[in-house]
Parts: structure tokens; sequence; C-alpha cells
């Protein structure tokens, strides 16, 4: 059984149909990078697998547990249960300003009562070491670089021992020298093969650490495949405008 | 001009003074947030009640809130003998109260859209329920958003409790017309003034620390 199944979501802001039909299949260890013109519902797609948007139509299915079934939702409990093993890391960090590095790494743990407080100082301390980040503990999030904070950011979201992680753009909001570091960060995590979901405008990424693109357009998916199927050979007009656009 | 006696009177109105700003500070900061959620609730019966009584606090002097409290609510029907305060500080504070929770629920309510959006996705997205989104990642920051107009509250409050003189209180400005009357010496009032000016003072730097703790 697939990791993550998604059947023919719809979703509209207004008159504005942002995802016309999506369907996609992820299974255990897969890194899908999710390219596209900007518009195209990327970020709406990504999103809404996290119940951060609502859709309208359409089925998610995570490790077997329907978040919403044709449109329907779960009540907001067992959606909270589903959603446990999704974790999101987004543009803007969005990391807790007032707590510290090591509170932002252990605040849901312990709202969730994953384990007792020393335990997860321990994780907290090895999380950070896996970002690098092991010297910025006591640290608040506003001293440090946007590097830092998305590789705090994705500590965070590891703390919760996540299946699978979903990232917004995680490098749009940064300094082009400082991408280099989250992608690193990234890339480790696709050794370890974490399921990862990433909407990105890094296409040189994209073909080197995923193994399969899913190239979205105008609400569709366009290609799904592998970055060599999308990016090298593709012979579709769209995709090779965008490609040639962005590169 | 006999400092000597006058100073020790004066520091005895303070008492009153600072008595008066603590019991409304303390209680009208809790009213306030009440007042916040209570607006900011999805319920639109609820939103225009308090909405209404905001307009009412904010929208009439003090002096008459101060005035109708102690002379006016006496004379309410039917439950008007309920409503007799005959202690003139508490009628005082009851009115201040009344009138501070409005303003700080506006304060609040800024503070609270302040808060980024992106807070709570990763509150949700953390697996966080609403109460725990709200009281360890929303109101931490609220109140740090809120804390200079606190602060600028804070300094108007304890000037504001001038106004208790109206009802005949023995606070600090009442003690200095007594002894300007007595005397017919009017710097009395450059000292009260200077009394008023040390008490913002201390607030002043009293928040300043305030903000400085709880800089991010």
């Amino acid at each position: 059984m697939s990791l993550m199944q998604i059947n023919n979501l719809k979703k509209s802001f207004g008159q504005l149909e942002v995802l016309k039909d999506i369907s996609l299949t992820v299974e255990q260890g897969d890194v899908i990078a999710i390219l596209g013109p900007s518009g195209s519902g990327k970020s709406t797609f990504l999103r809404s697998l996290i119940d951060l948007e609502t859709v309208d139509g359409g089925d998610i299915i995570i490790e077997d547990n329907y978040l919403c079934k044709d449109g329907k939702y779960q009540p907001a409990k067992q959606r909270r249960e589903t959603l446990k093993k999704m974790g999101m890391v987004f543009q803007h960090f969005n990391l807790f300003p007032h707590m510290d590095i090591e509170k932002n790494l252990m605040l849901a743990p312990l709202c969730n009562k994953q384990a007792d407080k020393a335990q997860l100082k321990k994780e907290a301390l090895d999380t950070l070491r896996k970002v690098g980040l092991e010297e910025k503990l006591h640290e608040m999030p506003g001293n440090l670089s946007g590097g830092q904070k998305q590789r705090v950011a994705i500590a965070r979201a590891l703390m919760r021992k996540p299946d699978i992680l979903l990232f917004d753009e995680p490098t749009s909001a940064l300094d082009p020298e400082l991408t280099g570091e989250v992608l690193n960060v990234i890339k480790d995590l696709s050794k370890e093969k974490m399921t990862m979901l990433i909407v990105t405008h890094e296409i040189g990424f994209a073909h080197e650490a995923a193994n399969k693109i899913m190239f979205m357009d105008g609400g569709y998916v366009l290609a799904f495949g592998t970055p060599e199927e999308v990016l090298d050979r593709s012979g579709n007009a769209r995709i090779e405008a965008f490609l040639k656009k962005v590169l | 001009m006999p400092l000597n006696e006058w100073i020790p009177q004066m520091a005895e109105g303070c008492i009153i003074t600072i008595k008066l700003f603590i019991t409304v500070f303390v209680l009208s900061l809790p009213l306030g947030l009440i007042l916040t959620f209570l607006y900011t609730t999805k319920n639109k019966a609820i939103n225009g009640i308090v909405g209404l009584y905001i307009l009412i606090m904010r929208g009439t002097p003090l002096l008459l809130q101060i005035f109708f409290v102690y002379f006016g609510l006496p004379y309410a029907p039917v439950i008007g003998k309920y409503l007799t305060i005959n202690d003139r500080f508490t009628a005082g504070a009851v009115a201040f109260i009344l009138n501070y929770a409005a303003y700080f629920a506006e304060i609040f309510r800024g503070g609270l859209l302040s808060v980024d959006k992106g807070q709570y996705e990763a509150a949700k997205v953390l697996g966080l329920n609403d109460m725990q989104t709200r009281f360890k990642i929303v109101l931490p920051q609220m109140f740090r958003i809120s804390l200079p107009a606190v602060s600028n509250e804070a300094i108007v409050l304890i000037k504001d409790t001038a106004l208790i003189t109206a009802i005949g209180l023995t606070d600090l400005l009442k003690v200095t017309k007594t002894i300007v009357n007595r005397t017919t010496n009017i710097s009395a009032f450059a000292v009260a003034a200077l009394f008023y000016l040390v008490m913002s003072y201390v607030l002043t730097l009293v928040f300043k620390f305030l903000e400085k703790k709880f800089s991010f």
C-alpha cells in the first residue's frame, strides 16, 4: 500500500479554480519535486495535504487513513491524528519568535506528550546537530540568518518523527548564497529515505535530489515521472517554455 | 513655601492615587483580555454587544462615567438598589476599570491582528490544539506587541486618577487643592506636578525594562 494516495483533488477560491483534477501516489522514500509556473496551484496542493487548505472534492488518504473522502472531511480530532506523521516546512520558516531554538523544537512534542522532558531535551540537541546548528540551542530565532532559521524549522518538523515531510518553497525567501545549506539538509534527509514533497523553483536541485517530478500547470498535472522523463525529454512545449525561462 | 509640611501631606494623597492606579490596572487588564476574546469570537451577537460596550466606554467622558456610577446607578429602575456603591473609592475604581478595560480590549485586539498567520499555520502542522496555540503561541506574542501601547495607557491612567477628586476622594490633586486654598500659595500645584511626573517616570522605566526583557 502506498504511503499517501491523492485522488481527483478539486479546489476553488471563489470563481478561480486552482486545483482542477490532481491525483498522486506517494511511495515510501519518494522525493517528489513539484514544479510549475506561479499560479499553477503547487502551493495550494501541498497545503491541502496537511489541512491548511480545504479542498472541494477528491480524496486524501495518508497511511490508510482518510483525511478527506470525496471532499468530505473527518472531524478535527481525527484529522489531527491522521496528520501526526506529517511535517511541514514553510517558505517564511514560521519559527516561534518568543522562544529560543530549544523551546521551538520541544514545544510540539511536549504538547503532544511524545516523551518526557529530559528525553526531548536530548532529542532536540541531536536533531539540531543533524542540521549543523547545535551551538544555537539557546539562541532566539531573531538572531539567526535565514538559512539557519530554515534549518531550525526543518529540525522542528523532524522532532515529531514524521513519515512524510512537505516543503513549501523552502529556499525562496533566502539569499542565493544561503540556499545551499538548506538544500544540503534536504539532500541528507533523502539519503535517509525520508519521504518528501518539495515545491521548489530550484530546477537543478530537483533534478539531482528528487526521484520524481510532478509538473503542474493551470490546476492540472502536466507531467509526472523521473527527472529525466519530465525535465530532459518530456517533449511538452509548456514544460520546455517554463524551463527555458527559469534556467 | 513650607515644603516640609506639604510633602508629607501630598505623599499621603499619593497613597490613594497609587492605590487607585494599581486596582484599576490589575483588574482592567484581564477584563480587557476577556473583552478581546469575546470581540473576536465568531458569534455575531456577542461581537455586537462588546462593540457597543467599547463604543460607549470610549465615546463618553470618563468623568461622566464616574458620576454615572457613583450618583446615577442608584436611580436605575428596579435594579438600582442593588447597584448602589456607597464607597467613593470603589465607585470610582469601578468606573475606571470599566473604561480602561475597553481601551485595553482594543489594544489587545490590535496585538492579536499583528500576530502573523504563519504562526497559526506552524502551530497547526505541529499538531497543537486550539488552546495550546492560543496560550503558548498567540498570547505571548500579542502581549509583547501590545506592551508599548499598554505602557502608554498606564501613564495616561496615573494622571487620569486625578479625576477621582470630583467625587471627593483625597487623592494627590485634592490634597494639593486643599493646601492651595488654605495657604493661598499656588506653588503647591507645581509640587503636585512633580509628584505626577516622578510617578510617570517610574512607570516609563518599568515598562522599558519589561519591553527589553520580553524583546525578541
